[in-house]
Protein backbone atom coordinates (compact mmCIF):
# COMPACT_ATOMS: atom_id res chain seq x y z
CA UNK A 1 0.00 0.00 0.00
CA UNK A 2 0.76 3.25 -0.75
CA UNK A 3 -0.95 5.43 1.35
CA UNK A 4 -2.88 3.86 4.16
CA UNK A 5 -5.73 5.60 6.56
CA UNK A 6 -6.69 3.91 9.96
CA UNK A 7 -9.42 5.73 11.78
CA UNK A 8 -8.94 8.80 11.10
CA UNK A 9 -11.10 11.57 13.01
CA UNK A 10 -10.43 15.20 12.31
CA UNK A 11 -11.96 18.69 12.72
CA UNK A 12 -12.02 22.52 13.35
CA UNK A 13 -12.07 24.09 16.57
CA UNK A 14 -14.86 21.46 18.22
CA UNK A 15 -16.57 20.91 15.50
CA UNK A 16 -15.53 17.05 14.10
CA UNK A 17 -15.54 16.42 10.32
CA UNK A 18 -14.26 12.45 9.61
CA UNK A 19 -15.35 10.21 11.72
CA UNK A 20 -13.18 7.07 11.80
CA UNK A 21 -12.18 7.06 8.20
CA UNK A 22 -10.20 4.43 6.94
CA UNK A 23 -9.00 4.20 3.22
CA UNK A 24 -5.77 2.49 0.75
CA UNK A 25 -4.44 3.26 -1.66
CA UNK A 26 -2.18 1.43 -3.85
CA UNK A 27 -0.92 1.27 -7.31
CA UNK A 28 -3.82 2.91 -8.41
CA UNK A 29 -5.80 5.95 -8.94
CA UNK A 30 -8.62 6.35 -6.39
CA UNK A 31 -11.49 8.87 -6.55
CA UNK A 32 -12.90 10.14 -3.48
CA UNK A 33 -16.90 11.61 -3.85
CA UNK A 34 -19.17 13.16 -1.86
CA UNK A 35 -21.64 16.30 -1.63
CA UNK A 36 -20.13 19.59 -0.18
CA UNK A 37 -19.25 19.66 3.14
CA UNK A 38 -18.48 16.11 3.15
CA UNK A 39 -14.75 16.13 4.51
CA UNK A 40 -12.90 15.81 0.97
CA UNK A 41 -10.90 18.88 1.47
CA UNK A 42 -10.46 17.78 5.51
CA UNK A 43 -9.22 14.52 4.30
CA UNK A 44 -6.77 15.85 1.82
CA UNK A 45 -5.83 18.66 4.29
CA UNK A 46 -5.12 16.16 6.78
CA UNK A 47 -2.83 14.01 4.68
CA UNK A 48 -0.56 16.34 4.06
CA UNK A 49 -0.36 18.03 6.97
CA UNK A 50 -2.11 21.07 6.64
CA UNK A 51 -4.47 20.54 9.84
CA UNK A 52 -3.57 18.35 12.68
CA UNK A 53 -5.34 15.08 12.67
CA UNK A 54 -7.34 14.12 15.94
CA UNK A 55 -6.88 10.60 16.02
CA UNK A 56 -5.54 7.43 13.71
CA UNK A 57 -3.32 6.87 11.68
CA UNK A 58 -2.06 7.85 8.33
CA UNK A 59 0.85 6.02 6.93
CA UNK A 60 2.57 6.77 3.62
CA UNK A 61 4.88 4.50 1.32
CA UNK A 62 5.32 2.31 4.88
CA UNK A 63 5.91 5.52 6.82
CA UNK A 64 3.77 6.73 9.58
CA UNK A 65 3.38 10.92 8.23
CA UNK A 66 0.56 11.36 10.97
CA UNK A 67 0.41 14.93 11.71
CA UNK A 68 3.98 15.38 10.10
CA UNK A 69 4.23 19.31 8.88
CA UNK A 70 3.26 19.68 5.48
CA UNK A 71 6.79 20.59 3.38
CA UNK A 72 8.03 17.34 5.21
CA UNK A 73 5.58 15.46 4.19
CA UNK A 74 5.70 17.12 0.50
CA UNK A 75 9.15 15.97 0.47
CA UNK A 76 8.18 12.04 1.44
CA UNK A 77 6.76 12.05 -1.96
CA UNK A 78 3.16 13.19 -1.88
CA UNK A 79 2.10 16.19 -4.14
CA UNK A 80 -0.67 18.26 -3.87
CA UNK A 81 -2.75 20.04 -6.66
CA UNK A 82 -5.04 21.71 -3.87
CA UNK A 83 -7.94 23.29 -4.45
CA UNK A 84 -8.28 26.58 -6.59
CA UNK A 85 -5.85 28.60 -4.63
CA UNK A 86 -3.48 26.39 -6.11
CA UNK A 87 -0.17 28.30 -8.28
CA UNK A 88 2.04 31.10 -7.74
CA UNK A 89 0.02 33.57 -9.93
CA UNK A 90 3.23 36.30 -10.15
CA UNK A 91 5.58 33.53 -11.24
CA UNK A 92 6.08 32.48 -14.79
CA UNK A 93 5.59 28.93 -15.63
CA UNK A 94 8.83 28.36 -15.89
CA UNK A 95 9.62 29.23 -12.55
CA UNK A 96 6.48 27.31 -11.19
CA UNK A 97 7.60 24.36 -12.48
CA UNK A 98 11.43 24.78 -11.38
CA UNK A 99 9.95 25.29 -7.92
CA UNK A 100 7.88 22.09 -7.93
CA UNK A 101 10.94 20.18 -8.09
CA UNK A 102 13.56 22.86 -6.15
CA UNK A 103 12.78 21.31 -2.35
CA UNK A 104 12.18 18.27 -3.34
CA UNK A 105 15.32 15.97 -2.53
CA UNK A 106 13.70 13.31 -4.53
CA UNK A 107 13.00 15.55 -7.88
CA UNK A 108 16.73 16.66 -7.13
CA UNK A 109 19.17 15.72 -10.59
CA UNK A 110 16.07 14.72 -12.15
CA UNK A 111 14.52 18.26 -13.32
CA UNK A 112 14.88 17.74 -17.07
CA UNK A 113 12.99 14.38 -17.24
CA UNK A 114 10.19 15.29 -15.31
CA UNK A 115 10.32 18.69 -17.30
CA UNK A 116 10.12 17.04 -20.76
CA UNK A 117 7.57 14.31 -18.89
CA UNK A 118 5.49 17.70 -17.91
CA UNK A 119 5.64 19.15 -21.48
CA UNK A 120 4.75 16.23 -23.45
CA UNK A 121 1.53 15.80 -21.18
CA UNK A 122 0.26 19.72 -21.41
CA UNK A 123 1.81 20.52 -24.95
CA UNK A 124 0.27 23.80 -24.15
CA UNK A 125 2.64 24.57 -21.27
CA UNK A 126 5.94 24.41 -23.79
CA UNK A 127 4.32 27.35 -25.61
CA UNK A 128 3.46 29.56 -22.51
CA UNK A 129 6.62 28.36 -20.98
CA UNK A 130 7.59 32.38 -19.96
CA UNK A 131 3.86 33.84 -19.23
CA UNK A 132 3.52 34.57 -15.72
CA UNK A 133 0.53 32.26 -14.70
CA UNK A 134 -2.14 34.92 -13.51
CA UNK A 135 -2.50 35.91 -16.83
CA UNK A 136 -3.34 32.63 -18.16
CA UNK A 137 -7.12 31.27 -18.55
CA UNK A 138 -8.18 28.49 -15.70
CA UNK A 139 -7.84 26.06 -17.52
CA UNK A 140 -4.53 26.14 -18.53
CA UNK A 141 -3.60 27.41 -15.24
CA UNK A 142 -5.30 23.69 -13.25
CA UNK A 143 -2.77 22.09 -15.98
CA UNK A 144 0.67 24.45 -14.10
CA UNK A 145 -0.71 23.33 -11.04
CA UNK A 146 -0.73 19.82 -11.67
CA UNK A 147 2.15 20.05 -13.85
CA UNK A 148 4.05 21.43 -11.32
CA UNK A 149 3.20 18.57 -8.60
CA UNK A 150 4.95 16.50 -10.70
CA UNK A 151 7.99 18.43 -11.28
CA UNK A 152 8.28 17.14 -7.28
CA UNK A 153 8.65 13.31 -8.85
CA UNK A 154 5.77 12.21 -6.23
CA UNK A 155 4.55 8.23 -5.37
CA UNK A 156 1.03 10.03 -4.64
CA UNK A 157 -0.86 12.94 -6.54
CA UNK A 158 -3.58 14.13 -4.55
CA UNK A 159 -5.90 16.47 -6.41
CA UNK A 160 -8.39 18.20 -4.54
CA UNK A 161 -11.20 19.20 -7.27
CA UNK A 162 -9.83 19.28 -10.27
CA UNK A 163 -12.45 20.24 -12.21
CA UNK A 164 -13.68 23.04 -10.54
CA UNK A 165 -14.43 26.14 -12.50
CA UNK A 166 -13.19 24.48 -15.73
CA UNK A 167 -15.62 24.31 -18.69
CA UNK A 168 -16.56 20.16 -19.61
CA UNK A 169 -14.30 19.57 -22.45
CA UNK A 170 -11.23 21.20 -19.98
CA UNK A 171 -12.12 18.72 -17.94
CA UNK A 172 -12.90 15.62 -20.01
CA UNK A 173 -8.91 17.02 -20.38
CA UNK A 174 -7.85 16.65 -17.27
CA UNK A 175 -8.98 13.78 -16.43
CA UNK A 176 -7.57 11.85 -19.84
CA UNK A 177 -4.34 13.23 -18.87
CA UNK A 178 -5.02 11.68 -15.26
CA UNK A 179 -5.67 8.34 -16.60
CA UNK A 180 -2.01 8.43 -18.51
CA UNK A 181 -0.21 9.28 -15.28
CA UNK A 182 -1.52 6.48 -13.42
CA UNK A 183 0.53 4.00 -14.96
CA UNK A 184 3.24 6.10 -13.18
CA UNK A 185 2.26 7.55 -9.98
CA UNK A 186 -0.68 6.67 -7.73
CA UNK A 187 -3.77 9.39 -7.87
CA UNK A 188 -5.99 10.25 -5.63
CA UNK A 189 -8.48 12.46 -6.70
CA UNK A 190 -11.79 14.90 -5.13
CA UNK A 191 -14.40 15.58 -7.14
CA UNK A 192 -17.85 16.52 -6.96
CA UNK A 193 -18.03 15.43 -10.88
CA UNK A 194 -18.90 11.90 -10.34
CA UNK A 195 -19.73 11.06 -13.86
CA UNK A 196 -16.38 12.39 -15.46
CA UNK A 197 -13.66 10.94 -12.19
CA UNK A 198 -15.18 7.18 -11.88
CA UNK A 199 -14.93 7.39 -15.76
CA UNK A 200 -10.92 7.24 -15.54
CA UNK A 201 -9.99 6.02 -11.76
CA UNK A 202 -9.84 2.12 -11.05
CA UNK A 203 -11.79 2.50 -7.42
CA UNK A 204 -13.96 4.80 -6.08
CA UNK A 205 -14.88 6.17 -2.13
CA UNK A 206 -18.06 7.77 -1.15
CA UNK A 207 -17.44 10.31 1.84
CA UNK A 208 -21.06 11.45 3.12
CA UNK A 209 -21.07 13.44 6.29
CA UNK A 210 -17.65 12.42 7.22
CA UNK A 211 -17.74 8.76 7.36
CA UNK A 212 -17.21 6.64 4.05
CA UNK A 213 -20.40 4.71 3.02
CA UNK A 214 -19.24 2.68 0.00
CA UNK A 215 -16.35 1.65 -1.68
CA UNK A 216 -15.90 -0.35 -4.56
CA UNK A 217 -14.48 -0.69 -7.84
CA UNK A 218 -15.10 2.69 -10.19
CA UNK A 219 -17.21 0.17 -12.43
CA UNK A 220 -19.81 -0.69 -9.89
CA UNK A 221 -19.72 2.73 -8.21
CA UNK A 222 -21.40 3.83 -11.10
CA UNK A 223 -23.86 1.23 -11.23
CA UNK A 224 -24.86 1.42 -7.24
CA UNK A 225 -28.25 2.36 -7.03
CA UNK A 226 -27.04 5.00 -4.20
CA UNK A 227 -24.52 6.74 -6.17
CA UNK A 228 -26.90 6.69 -9.50
CA UNK A 229 -29.63 8.32 -7.33
CA UNK A 230 -27.77 10.90 -5.66
CA UNK A 231 -24.66 11.82 -8.11
CA UNK A 232 -25.31 10.74 -11.62
CA UNK A 233 -28.60 12.27 -11.34
CA UNK A 234 -30.40 9.05 -13.04
CA UNK B 1 25.37 39.27 -23.13
CA UNK B 2 22.91 40.82 -21.61
CA UNK B 3 24.34 39.45 -18.23
CA UNK B 4 28.34 40.48 -18.98
CA UNK B 5 26.23 44.00 -20.30
CA UNK B 6 25.02 44.31 -16.49
CA UNK B 7 28.06 42.83 -14.88
CA UNK B 8 29.94 45.34 -16.85
CA UNK B 9 28.23 48.40 -15.58
CA UNK B 10 28.48 47.15 -11.86
CA UNK B 11 31.98 46.67 -12.39
CA UNK B 12 31.89 50.23 -13.98
CA UNK B 13 29.76 51.60 -10.99
CA UNK B 14 31.73 49.92 -8.58
CA UNK B 15 35.03 51.57 -9.44
CA UNK B 16 33.60 55.31 -9.62
CA UNK B 17 32.03 55.04 -6.43
CA UNK B 18 35.56 53.51 -5.08
CA UNK B 19 37.59 56.67 -6.50
CA UNK B 20 34.97 59.53 -5.64
CA UNK B 21 36.95 60.60 -2.84
CA UNK B 22 39.39 61.72 -4.65
CA UNK B 23 37.02 64.12 -6.45
CA UNK B 24 34.91 65.20 -3.73
CA UNK B 25 35.20 67.54 -0.75
CA UNK B 26 34.03 66.89 2.80
CA UNK B 27 30.20 67.88 2.41
CA UNK B 28 29.59 65.94 -1.01
CA UNK B 29 31.01 62.65 0.49
CA UNK B 30 29.01 63.01 3.77
CA UNK B 31 25.86 63.31 1.25
CA UNK B 32 26.75 60.48 -0.21
CA UNK B 33 27.23 58.49 3.15
CA UNK B 34 24.28 59.12 3.92
CA UNK B 35 22.28 57.90 0.46
CA UNK B 36 24.41 54.48 0.72
CA UNK B 37 23.09 54.54 3.87
CA UNK B 38 19.66 54.61 3.26
CA UNK B 39 20.26 52.49 -0.32
CA UNK B 40 21.82 49.56 1.77
CA UNK B 41 18.44 49.82 4.52
CA UNK B 42 15.97 50.43 1.44
CA UNK B 43 17.52 47.01 -0.04
CA UNK B 44 17.58 45.11 3.01
CA UNK B 45 14.13 46.59 3.58
CA UNK B 46 13.07 44.85 -0.24
CA UNK B 47 14.71 41.82 0.61
CA UNK B 48 12.26 40.50 3.24
CA UNK B 49 9.35 41.91 1.30
CA UNK B 50 10.15 39.54 -1.28
CA UNK B 51 8.50 36.99 1.04
CA UNK B 52 5.73 38.92 1.36
CA UNK B 53 6.62 40.66 4.72
CA UNK B 54 6.40 43.88 5.32
CA UNK B 55 8.75 44.70 8.18
CA UNK B 56 8.08 48.65 10.09
CA UNK B 57 11.14 47.64 12.58
CA UNK B 58 14.28 49.39 10.09
CA UNK B 59 15.24 52.15 12.68
CA UNK B 60 14.82 49.50 15.25
CA UNK B 61 17.76 47.00 14.24
CA UNK B 62 19.45 50.41 13.09
CA UNK B 63 19.41 51.35 16.17
CA UNK B 64 20.16 48.23 17.96
CA UNK B 65 23.41 48.05 15.61
CA UNK B 66 24.04 51.89 16.57
CA UNK B 67 23.96 50.74 20.27
CA UNK B 68 25.54 47.64 20.37
CA UNK B 69 28.76 49.54 18.43
CA UNK B 70 28.97 52.21 20.74
CA UNK B 71 28.40 50.43 24.00
CA UNK B 72 30.97 47.76 22.70
CA UNK B 73 33.93 50.43 22.43
CA UNK B 74 32.49 52.49 25.59
CA UNK B 75 31.86 49.64 28.17
CA UNK B 76 33.78 46.79 26.91
CA UNK B 77 36.68 49.10 25.56
CA UNK B 78 36.39 46.96 22.25
CA UNK B 79 38.30 47.95 19.19
CA UNK B 80 35.94 50.34 16.87
CA UNK B 81 36.32 48.14 13.92
CA UNK B 82 36.05 45.17 16.11
CA UNK B 83 32.96 46.48 17.25
CA UNK B 84 31.38 46.91 14.24
CA UNK B 85 32.17 43.14 13.55
CA UNK B 86 30.63 42.17 17.06
CA UNK B 87 27.70 44.87 16.71
CA UNK B 88 26.14 43.57 13.62
CA UNK B 89 26.30 39.94 14.46
CA UNK B 90 24.67 41.04 17.91
CA UNK B 91 21.75 42.02 15.96
CA UNK B 92 21.48 39.21 13.76
CA UNK B 93 21.73 37.10 17.13
CA UNK B 94 18.63 39.15 18.44
CA UNK B 95 16.88 39.63 15.38
CA UNK B 96 17.31 35.42 15.06
CA UNK B 97 15.70 34.71 18.91
CA UNK B 98 12.82 37.52 18.19
CA UNK B 99 11.88 36.17 14.58
CA UNK B 100 10.96 32.55 16.67
CA UNK B 101 8.23 35.10 17.99
CA UNK B 102 7.44 37.40 15.08
CA UNK B 103 7.07 35.23 12.45
CA UNK B 104 4.55 33.40 13.35
CA UNK B 105 2.32 36.29 12.79
CA UNK B 106 1.78 37.50 9.04
CA UNK B 107 0.74 40.89 7.48
CA UNK B 108 -0.15 43.58 9.57
CA UNK B 109 0.37 41.83 13.00
CA UNK B 110 3.67 41.12 11.60
CA UNK B 111 4.28 44.96 10.77
CA UNK B 112 2.98 46.62 13.63
CA UNK B 113 4.83 44.08 15.57
CA UNK B 114 7.73 44.92 14.17
CA UNK B 115 7.24 48.47 14.72
CA UNK B 116 6.49 47.85 18.22
CA UNK B 117 10.07 46.22 18.49
CA UNK B 118 11.99 49.23 17.56
CA UNK B 119 9.91 50.91 19.77
CA UNK B 120 10.72 48.87 22.84
CA UNK B 121 14.51 48.66 21.57
CA UNK B 122 14.59 52.89 22.01
CA UNK B 123 12.49 52.84 25.51
CA UNK B 124 14.85 50.33 26.92
CA UNK B 125 17.82 51.80 25.85
CA UNK B 126 16.37 55.60 26.69
CA UNK B 127 15.88 54.14 30.49
CA UNK B 128 18.84 52.29 31.30
CA UNK B 129 20.49 55.73 32.25
CA UNK B 130 23.98 53.98 33.50
CA UNK B 131 24.21 51.61 31.05
CA UNK B 132 23.75 53.25 27.90
CA UNK B 133 23.47 56.96 29.06
CA UNK B 134 19.77 57.13 28.98
CA UNK B 135 18.37 60.16 27.17
CA UNK B 136 21.54 62.44 26.61
CA UNK B 137 22.85 59.14 24.46
CA UNK B 138 26.85 58.17 24.10
CA UNK B 139 29.93 59.78 23.39
CA UNK B 140 32.65 57.51 21.83
CA UNK B 141 36.30 58.93 22.65
CA UNK B 142 37.15 59.03 19.10
CA UNK B 143 35.51 58.86 15.38
CA UNK B 144 36.81 56.08 14.05
CA UNK B 145 39.66 56.25 11.45
CA UNK B 146 40.48 59.34 13.15
CA UNK B 147 37.30 60.89 11.02
CA UNK B 148 38.85 60.99 7.52
CA UNK B 149 36.11 61.84 5.40
CA UNK B 150 37.16 59.03 2.79
CA UNK B 151 37.88 56.58 5.04
CA UNK B 152 34.73 56.92 6.35
CA UNK B 153 32.99 57.21 2.81
CA UNK B 154 34.65 53.82 1.79
CA UNK B 155 33.53 52.08 5.37
CA UNK B 156 30.10 53.14 4.60
CA UNK B 157 30.68 52.14 0.82
CA UNK B 158 32.11 48.48 2.09
CA UNK B 159 28.82 48.25 4.10
CA UNK B 160 26.75 49.11 1.05
CA UNK B 161 28.83 46.44 -1.29
CA UNK B 162 27.64 43.79 1.41
CA UNK B 163 24.40 44.44 1.25
CA UNK B 164 23.79 44.75 -2.55
CA UNK B 165 26.01 41.42 -2.71
CA UNK B 166 23.33 39.66 -0.41
CA UNK B 167 20.62 40.75 -2.52
CA UNK B 168 21.80 40.05 -5.84
CA UNK B 169 22.49 36.38 -4.01
CA UNK B 170 19.12 36.70 -3.13
CA UNK B 171 17.79 37.25 -6.40
CA UNK B 172 19.91 34.45 -8.07
CA UNK B 173 19.90 31.35 -5.57
CA UNK B 174 17.29 28.96 -4.69
CA UNK B 175 15.87 31.06 -1.67
CA UNK B 176 14.09 33.35 -4.83
CA UNK B 177 12.49 30.48 -5.14
CA UNK B 178 11.37 30.07 -1.92
CA UNK B 179 11.16 33.48 -1.10
CA UNK B 180 8.40 34.19 -4.03
CA UNK B 181 6.68 31.49 -3.43
CA UNK B 182 6.15 31.84 -0.12
CA UNK B 183 4.67 35.91 -1.10
CA UNK B 184 2.48 34.21 -3.60
CA UNK B 185 1.03 31.62 -1.26
CA UNK B 186 1.77 29.68 1.60
CA UNK B 187 -0.31 26.79 1.73
CA UNK B 188 1.56 26.02 -2.21
CA UNK B 189 4.68 26.50 -1.17
CA UNK B 190 4.18 24.33 1.92
CA UNK B 191 2.84 21.75 -0.48
CA UNK B 192 5.98 22.03 -2.74
CA UNK B 193 8.05 21.32 0.22
CA UNK B 194 9.27 24.50 1.35
CA UNK B 195 10.28 24.89 5.09
CA UNK B 196 8.35 28.20 5.32
CA UNK B 197 9.47 29.21 8.72
CA UNK B 198 13.21 28.46 8.20
CA UNK B 199 12.88 30.93 4.33
CA UNK B 200 11.40 33.42 6.67
CA UNK B 201 14.07 33.03 9.95
CA UNK B 202 16.93 33.32 7.44
CA UNK B 203 15.41 36.32 5.25
CA UNK B 204 14.33 37.81 8.75
CA UNK B 205 17.71 37.56 10.23
CA UNK B 206 20.08 38.56 7.76
CA UNK B 207 17.93 41.34 7.17
CA UNK B 208 18.21 42.44 10.50
CA UNK B 209 21.86 41.64 10.29
CA UNK B 210 22.21 43.87 7.51
CA UNK B 211 20.60 46.82 9.31
CA UNK B 212 22.46 46.35 12.08
CA UNK B 213 25.59 46.35 10.50
CA UNK B 214 24.54 50.28 8.79
CA UNK B 215 24.09 51.39 12.02
CA UNK B 216 27.26 50.17 13.70
CA UNK B 217 29.38 51.92 10.63
CA UNK B 218 26.70 55.22 11.33
CA UNK B 219 27.56 55.68 15.08
CA UNK B 220 31.60 55.01 14.43
CA UNK B 221 31.11 57.60 11.62
CA UNK B 222 29.66 59.92 13.89
CA UNK B 223 31.14 59.66 17.42
CA UNK B 224 27.86 59.78 19.45
CA UNK B 225 24.47 58.57 19.36
CA UNK B 226 21.02 59.55 20.83
CA UNK B 227 18.34 57.18 21.21
CA UNK B 228 16.40 59.62 19.43
CA UNK B 229 18.84 59.89 16.92
CA UNK B 230 19.74 55.87 16.70
CA UNK B 231 15.93 54.95 16.88
CA UNK B 232 14.97 57.79 13.89
CA UNK B 233 11.92 57.30 12.52
CA UNK B 234 13.22 58.23 9.34
CA UNK B 235 15.56 55.08 9.41
CA UNK B 236 12.27 53.21 9.04
CA UNK B 237 10.22 55.46 6.14
CA UNK B 238 12.81 56.81 4.30
CA UNK B 239 14.22 53.77 2.82
CA UNK B 240 10.13 52.48 2.48
CA UNK B 241 9.99 55.57 0.34
CA UNK B 242 12.90 54.76 -2.04
CA UNK B 243 11.94 51.49 -2.62
CA UNK B 244 8.63 52.23 -3.26
CA UNK B 245 9.59 55.09 -5.64
CA UNK B 246 12.30 52.55 -6.99
CA UNK B 247 10.03 50.05 -7.46
CA UNK B 248 9.98 47.08 -5.08
CA UNK B 249 11.33 42.75 -5.18
CA UNK B 250 14.17 43.88 -6.95
CA UNK B 251 17.83 45.42 -6.12
CA UNK B 252 17.76 47.71 -8.59
CA UNK B 253 14.86 49.83 -7.72
CA UNK B 254 15.51 50.40 -3.92
CA UNK B 255 19.03 52.08 -5.75
CA UNK B 256 17.18 54.14 -8.08
CA UNK B 257 14.66 55.19 -5.58
CA UNK B 258 17.95 55.89 -2.81
CA UNK B 259 19.90 58.29 -5.37
CA UNK B 260 16.95 59.96 -6.38
CA UNK B 261 15.36 60.49 -3.11
CA UNK B 262 18.52 60.55 -1.64
CA UNK B 263 19.93 63.52 -3.07
CA UNK B 264 16.29 65.11 -3.56
CA UNK B 265 16.01 65.60 0.25
CA UNK B 266 19.44 67.24 0.64
CA UNK B 267 18.04 69.32 -1.49
CA UNK B 268 14.57 69.57 -0.06
CA UNK B 269 16.49 70.00 3.71
CA UNK B 270 18.09 73.23 2.33
CA UNK B 271 15.30 74.79 0.69
CA UNK B 272 12.35 73.79 3.32
CA UNK B 273 14.21 73.27 6.28
CA UNK B 274 10.81 72.36 8.32
CA UNK B 275 8.38 70.83 6.07
CA UNK B 276 11.02 68.28 3.80
CA UNK B 277 8.96 64.72 4.96
CA UNK B 278 5.55 66.84 3.77
CA UNK B 279 7.13 66.66 0.20
CA UNK B 280 8.16 62.88 1.02
CA UNK B 281 4.69 61.95 2.25
CA UNK B 282 3.48 63.63 -1.11
CA UNK B 283 5.84 61.70 -3.40
CA UNK B 284 4.88 58.13 -1.64
CA UNK B 285 0.86 59.17 -2.18
CA UNK B 286 1.44 60.16 -6.06
CA UNK B 287 3.95 56.71 -6.27
CA UNK B 288 1.02 54.11 -4.99
CA UNK B 289 -1.43 56.20 -6.92
CA UNK B 290 0.14 56.06 -10.25
CA UNK B 291 3.23 53.53 -10.48
CA UNK B 292 2.44 50.79 -8.14
CA UNK B 293 5.53 48.66 -9.31
CA UNK B 294 8.27 52.23 -8.81
CA UNK B 295 10.26 53.41 -11.59
CA UNK B 296 12.03 49.82 -12.83
CA UNK B 297 8.35 48.65 -13.18
CA UNK B 298 7.71 51.64 -15.23
CA UNK B 299 10.70 50.99 -17.26
CA UNK B 300 10.21 47.47 -17.79
CA UNK B 301 6.25 48.35 -19.15
CA UNK B 302 7.65 50.68 -21.20
CA UNK B 303 10.13 48.05 -22.77
CA UNK B 304 7.28 45.38 -22.75
CA UNK B 305 5.32 48.13 -24.67
CA UNK B 306 7.63 48.51 -27.42
CA UNK B 307 8.20 44.89 -28.11
CA UNK B 308 4.61 44.22 -28.66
Amino acid sequence: MILEIQGLTCGYGKLPVLRDVSLSIGAESVALIGPNGAGKTTLINAVTGLVKPWGGSIRFDGRDVTGHATHEIARAGIALVPQERELFPGMTVADNLALGAAYIPRAQGREERLLEQCLRLFPILKERFRQIVGTMSGGQQRMVAIARALMANPKLLILDEPSLGLQPSIVSEVFDRLSELKKDVAILVTEQNVKESLRSVDRGYVLENGAVVLEGAASDLAKDPHVEASYLGL
Amino acid sequence: MKRTATYAAAAIAAVVLAVLPAFLGAYPLNVARSVMTYMALAVSWDMLLRSGQISFGIAGLFGLGSYASALLVLRAGMDPVLSLVFATLLTGAIAYALGFAVLRLRAMYFSITTLALAEIFRIVLHNLHDFSGGPEGVVLPGVIFGGAAPALYWLCLAGLAITLGTSWYFERSKLHLALTAIRNDETSARASGVDIFKYLLVAFTVTSTLQGMMGAIQVQSYGFTTPETAFDANFTLLPLAMALLGGIHSTLGPIAGAVLLGIASEWLKLKIPYGHLVVYGIIIVLVILLMPRGLVGLARNRRAGRRA
